[in-house]
């Protein structure tokens, strides 16, 4: 019998290209450490997060999804992340009242020189992560699991 | 203006349009097959307009038919009505000269659900129903029963921001008032009832309603602001949501379906009186109409020449939720 291991949380990241991504290898070229619990998707910009994105991590099982994009006025695209920062404020509040943990989407601002605050933001969500416990949102009690294979 | 000098001019109207060629077709409202319900009238004839009526129980919103109706059109709107077509001509899916938009100054429309259930009655068994102010008189069997409009208006008309249309050719009436401030909080109930309620509960609250969802799309269908060529919910490559109606994937296309229309949606309340199954999806829609002037001071369908609420940023705009 092996013994089953403490649930570690799972995160999902969309990380942009320009900024947080290179944030991302900042952190770990500079040998900063945080937890490895985060997964990364590497999008062209945080533009470019759909909430259907985080909606469907959501639904898979991930404990929560990090939106992390370039500062205002710092945008490859000029304007790509004031976009996503409309967008996200609503989804985020909306999934809020619907019942959603605030802690289940987390965004962030995370330029290329900031390595440090990326390893920060990840540990600190890790953190928040392991106080409020595993996804159980989209679990179906008669399934007896919260995720299901991509279909 | 009462809605009998209303009717008698936007028949006058509508007839005039057609007969001088200004538009190919009427959208407006006639009577229904059921007793007191009205359904929508399209029709290019000019005899046909003397069918049109004008009463408290236009429940439609027309202006969904716009997307689909080609050439230039009189439509008959109400004011929630005009600001969904406004929100259409921001996203440039109704061209302003190719429509003539009939308003009409609303009072608020009777739920007929709502006075069947107080009087116990099916509705064609109730002989009368007339607003009075603020009091509608229900006239059953000889006898007359009066009830605060706050019992038998829509939640919606009860938080009605602006009755009068916002974008208008011809204006039927005088411009109406919205409901007092004493009727907002009938209007929001249930939003508020939820508000209270601890977060896990909430999410019982909505997997509990969404396990009923048949997926019949009707809330989608009826919705103006809802006008993608293609819905996401039919995507294949990805699949993004299951087409078989589980309560996770019934709750993702309408969590979807509400980020989709924030910023387009007027609380015209459509998609809950369209649900099959009663689900209390205007609590959903409002709440997003709500956080959209709430944290960014935007209400939909307001100025035709806007740039749609989600196209357009400010460098102002909220940061409190970003690390």
């Amino acid at each position: 019998m092996t013994q089953e291991s403490p649930w570690e949380p799972g995160l999902l990241g969309f990380l942009c290209r320009w900024c947080s991504y290179a944030g991302a290898d900042l952190a770990g070229t500079s040998r900063r450490k945080y937890p490895a619990n985060i997964r990364v998707i590497r999008v062209p910009c945080s533009g470019r997060v759909d909430p259907l994105f985080i909606l469907k991590a959501l639904r898979l099982g991930f404990d929560s999804v990090l939106v992390s994009g370039c500062h205002p006025g710092d945008c490859h695209y000029q304007t790509g992340n004031y976009y996503a920062r409309r967008r996200m404020a609503i989804t985020k509040k909306f999934l809020e009242y619907m019942g959603v943990e605030p802690q289940r989407v987390q965004v962030g601002w995370v330029s290329a020189s900031e390595g440090q605050k990326f390893a920060e933001v990840v540990t600190e969500v890790t953190r928040e992560l392991k106080e409020i416990g595993p996804n159980r949102l989209f679990a179906d009690e008669s399934q007896g699991h919260g995720t299901e294979a991509t279909p | 203006m009462n809605h009998k000098d209303m009717e008698q001019k936007l028949r006058r109207e509508a007839r005039a349009l057609l007969e001088q060629g200004k538009v190919g077709c009427i959208i407006g409202f006639e009577a229904g097959s059921l007793k007191f319900t009205t359904t929508p009238l399209i029709t290019s004839e000019p005899d046909a307009t003397s069918r049109l009526v004008i009463n408290p129980f236009i429940v439609n919103n027309l202006s969904v038919f716009l997307t689909e109706v080609k050439g230039r059109v009189g439509v008959v709107v109400k004011g929630c009505d005009s600001r969904s077509l406004v929100s259409l001509m921001q996203d440039n899916k109704v061209a302003r000269d190719d429509v003539v938009i009939l308003g009409i100054p609303c009072s608020g429309i009777i739920d007929l659900g709502k006075v069947e259930k107080l009087v116990g009655k099916d509705r064609d068994e109730i002989d009368d129903i007339n607003r009075d102010g603020d009091r509608v008189v229900v006239t059953v069997d000889g006898s007359k029963k009066e009830f605060p409009i706050s019992e038998v208006l829509f939640d919606n008309c009860l938080g009605c921001e602006f009755p009068t249309p916002q974008e208008y050719d011809i204006l039927l009436g005088e411009p109406t008032l919205p409901p007092s401030d004493k009727y907002q909080a009938a209007s929001l109930a249930r939003i508020k009832q939820l508000k209270d309620m601890p977060a896990t509960q909430r999410w019982e609250f909505w997997k509990s309603e969404f396990d009923r969802c048949i997926r019949c799309y009707a809330c989608r269908n009826i919705c103006p602001a809802c006008f993608c060529q293609r819905c996401f919910v039919e995507e294949s490559e990805p699949t993004w949501v299951l087409p078989v109606p589980r309560w996770q994937d019934n709750l993702m296309f309408q969590v979807i379906r509400n980020i989709h229309v924030a910023g387009r949606c007027t609380d015209c309340g459509e998609c809950e009186r369209a649900c099959p199954v009663n689900i209390p999806l205007r609590s959903l829609t409002r709440e997003m109409y709500n956080l959209v002037d709430e944290l960014f001071h935007y209400k939909s369908g307001m100025d035709k020449d806007a740039s749609p609420f989600l196209a357009a940023y400010e460098a102002t705009d909220t940061e409190d939720f970003i690390r």
